[in-house]
């Protein structure tokens, strides 16, 4: 069935179904009552027997909800996967031409931070990033005092409630699952990917399934291996458990980690825990350090109490929005004048003492001004309108919140003003005055008078009904670049080029050549537009595969200490995947699995163009740049 | 006007106003008062909020984020409006040490507990404390019992409520803003207790 079986994984499968159980209980009592020299046995133990978190034999657990693999990756994800996520396999990264090698690794490995490996950013050069975090947080802060208000312990009443009732394909619901699992639950074990936030002293802050109290004994652990490697003067960065991944993320006194059998590789997950944590420090800032400087064993959950929702859209949007890998943010398209109008009265706005004026519709950008010298991280951008999206009390009315913007300034709070100007299209005004609501809130009013006058409310409604780019309306004959375009995206197509012709070759209707989708990303303007998903990716569950194909494709392009790559041409059973990835650009794009290679490289050259052609619709143009 | 239109529950002769001014100078005849909800989390305040702005009762809990504003304004008899600017603080323990920023010149402060909870009138007590403190000097102060439809489940008395309120020179009131009970009560009362003088 596959095109590039010409290698399988190791055995590494299938672990020793007997042993999980015991080695992780053995774990985890270790953990719980016996000091760290102890627990040297123990994580080698788990190197040995290859098994950690492996429960191994869950070969297809259907029960599983949609936020989920389903047993869909088969056997070529897996061949695949192995290239990626081991060192020793570098080299078939290179061989960009329809990888199929697979390398042979042992049940476990253990990934080091070896000083030639060192892949962590510079910016904590230690182990104990905690101290220079400290040093830097004196000057600017000094906004928040949480130590001082945690007096009583509060009972956080919890927005569960949706428990067990999910249907994969049903639209998805915020919220926590499965509050009722533990560790020792089969069905918690069997989850395919779990994401934990422990303190240093190995107290439970967040985790994606159960009831953190309860996984008391399993954090310990964790933190019993983070700090075991520590104390070798290391560092722990992953663990390779059989089909699962263990991916850790140390930041000062709080500790992240995934445990992931979706075969995503480490640098994607590590991203996932880095955003994680990003999401953590806008709803408190860098400044709950502080807490922990105090009390090492600070409970943290209650400082946390009714952001579960928050979490656990941040973790579903990981597989359906590319935003979380391409570090890019996304447009919804709209004529040129139409989003000038939006600009001009946002600028407008930033310039009567305003940092950032922000209009979204669901997670596209409509228009985004900053004040002068400001710039706002793609990142931030993100997590703030997760948190804005997933925090229902928003819609009710308009609001005004600390909010913290961990690449602008991850001490100190910013204020946003939030303000929906319908159920999709909201509106947020940043700026460092706790004093100014009044003000943003005659902001809004002009800003909405303006919208309204100009009809850019409506036409963000009209663009959402037509969606933005679909790979059927790819124009067959480039067009010659032509400065006057048309009003809408989908009218570049002469009526006369229907794609049949290659229509003919596969049973799906998409684009020519077989393509099914796209993804462009601008390198200069941070942005990225992705095509719509026609009819052969069209389930929640097959957008997901997408995504995480084309994740897997963007950590191979970039994966450090290998060399840029500018093109990479794969086939699976279930895409022909391109990239292409140049200087001022990154394209990925998903063909038919029959479709021919030349032509695939054809019609990228012809969506490059078309981005281009339209480009003063679905980017935000001559703004000042927005990374630093 | 829609405010008018969207409220059920009309019958106790109360009027309300139409949208008046919008940033017109207040009079004595016509007030406008920032009121600040306090109180742990999941008492009810939003609850208590949309109630007597939208006349509306949600029983799925949203968690607030910071703090939401809404406003209302009422007649009274004597023909005087009020318009309450209402800041609906979140109860979360986040927030706890922002909350000054909400309840900074506030006239009025309603304070929230749940009646099936004595933690959350503890906590109750912790924000009357830390009005008394922190506070405008001359706030108009109400204790608020919710939840007073789950009579069955009740664990803090009223007579507990009205001691602590009498001691404290607050107004005090049980409410239910899910069957609406008591709650435009919670507001007019408010708004006769407001003093007049400083407007004249």
């Amino acid at each position: 069935m596959s095109l590039d079986s010409t290698s399988s994984t190791s055995a590494d499968d299938s672990p020793d179904p007997a042993s999980p159980e015991s080695v992780e209980s053995q774990l985890g009592s270790v953990a719980l009552s016996e000091p760290v020299a102890e627990l040297a046995s123990a994580a080698n133990q788990v190197a040995r027997n290859g098994v950690g978190f492996a429960t191994a034999s869950e070969g297809g657990d259907d029960d599983e909800e949609d936020a989920d693999m389903g047993g869909e990756e088969g056997p070529v994800g897996r061949a695949e996967e192995e290239v990626w996520a081991d060192y020793g396999g570098v080299g078939g990264l290179a061989a960009a031409e329809e990888v199929g090698e697979g390398l042979g690794g042992g049940g476990v490995v253990w990934g080091r931070t070896n000083s030639e490996l060192e892949v962590d950013e510079p910016a904590s050069p230690s182990s104990s990033g905690y101290a220079g975090e400290r040093g830097s947080s004196g000057a600017s802060s000094g906004e928040l005092e949480i130590g001082e208000v945690v007096e009583d312990e509060i009972q956080e009443p919890r927005s569960d409630g949706v428990d067990g009732v999910l249907d994969s394909q049903a639209s998805w619901v915020p919220g926590k699952r499965h509050v009722d699992e533990d560790d020792a639950s089969v069905s918690w074990r069997k989850r395919k990917k779990h994401f934990f936030i422990l303190s240093h002293s190995g107290k439970p802050i967040y985790s994606r399934y159960g009831d953190e109290h309860k996984l008391a004994g399993f954090s310990a652990t964790l933190q019993a291996i983070i700090s075991f490697v520590e104390n070798g003067g290391d560092r722990v960065k992953f663990v390779r458990a059989g089909k699962h991944q263990v991916v850790f993320l140390v930041k000062g006194p709080i500790y992240l980690v995934c445990i992931s059998c979706t075969e995503e590789p480490y640098d994607s997950l590590r991203g996932q825990l880095e955003l994680m944590y990003g999401q953590m420090i806008l709803i408190l800032t860098k400044s709950v350090n502080r807490c922990f400087e105090k009390n090492p064993k600070f409970d943290m959950t209650p400082l946390l109490g009714g952001t579960d929702v928050v979490f656990s859209a941040l973790i579903h949007s990981f597989s359906c929005n590319p935003a979380t890998f391409l570090h890019a943010y996304t447009c919804l398209p709209l004529a040129l004048a139409t989003r000038q109008a939006a600009v001009a009265i946002l600028q407008d706005v930033a310039d009567s003492g305003v940092l950032f004026a922000i209009l979204m519709c669901k997670h596209k950008v409509v228009s985004l001004v900053g004040a002068q010298k400001a710039s706002l991280h793609p990142d931030d951008m993100l997590l703030l309108a997760n948190f804005v999206m997933s925090s229902e009390s928003f819609r009710t009315s308009e609001s005004f919140s600390p909010i913290c913007l961990p690449r602008y300034n991850p001490m100190a709070f910013l204020y946003a003003y939030v303000h929906y100007f319908d159920v999709d299209t909201y509106l947020m005004l940043l700026t460092t005055s706790s004093d100014a609501f009044y003000h943003l809130k005659d902001c809004r009013m002009r800003i909405e008078m303006v919208l309204l006058k100009s009809n850019v409310l409506s036409e963000i409604q009209r663009s959402l009904l037509d969606g933005g780019m679909h790979v059927e309306d790819l124009p067959v004959d480039p067009l010659p670049r032509s400065s006057s375009l048309p009003s809408h995206l989908s009218q570049p197509k002469p009526p006369t080029d229907s794609p049949e012709r290659f229509r003919e070759t596969c049973d799906w209707i998409a684009g020519p050549a077989g393509l099914w989708h796209f993804i462009y990303r601008s390198v200069f303007l941070d942005q990225y537009v992705s095509s719509e998903f026609p009819a052969p990716i069209s389930s929640p569950r097959q957008q997901k595969r997408l995504y995480r194909a084309y994740q897997k494709l963007y950590a191979s392009m970039h994966e450090k200490g290998i060399g840029p790559h500018k093109t990479q041409f794969r086939r699976d059973e279930n895409y022909v995947l391109l990239c292409w990835v140049t200087q001022d650009f990154e394209l990925y794009a998903a063909f038919d699995p029959l479709a021919d290679k030349a032509l695939a490289i054809k019609t990228c050259n012809r969506v490059c163009q078309w981005v281009k052609d339209v480009e003063n619709e679905i980017f935000l143009l001559g703004a000042s740049p927005f990374s630093w | 006007m829609g405010c008018s239109s969207s409220l059920p529950d009309r019958s106790s002769g109360r009027l309300v106003g139409p949208n008046l001014e919008n940033g017109g100078a207040p009079d004595s005849k016509n007030l406008r008062v920032k009121l600040v909800l306090l109180g742990d989390s999941g008492v009810g305040k939003s609850c208590i909020v949309l109630r007597f702005v939208r006349g509306q009762f949600d029983p799925t809990s949203k968690v607030t984020v910071g703090a939401s504003f809404l406003s209302q304004t009422i007649a009274l008899q004597d023909s005087t409006t009020v318009k309450f600017e209402i800041w609906d603080t979140a109860g979360q323990e986040r927030y706890a040490a922002l909350a000054p920023l909400y309840y900074r010149g506030a006239a009025v402060a309603v304070v929230v507990y749940d009646i099936t909870s004595p933690e959350s009138f503890s906590k109750a007590q912790y924000w009357v404390k830390e009005l008394q403190k922190h506070g405008s000097p001359d706030i108009v102060m109400a204790l608020v019992g919710n939840k007073a439809d789950l009579h069955e489940k009740r664990e803090v008395s009223v007579q507990e409520g009205i001691d602590y309120a009498e001691k404290n020179g607050m107004f005090f009131i049980e409410t239910s803003a899910k069957t609406a009970d008591n709650i435009n009560q919670l507001f007019e009362e408010i708004a006769k207790r407001l003093p007049r003088s400083t407007a004249q």
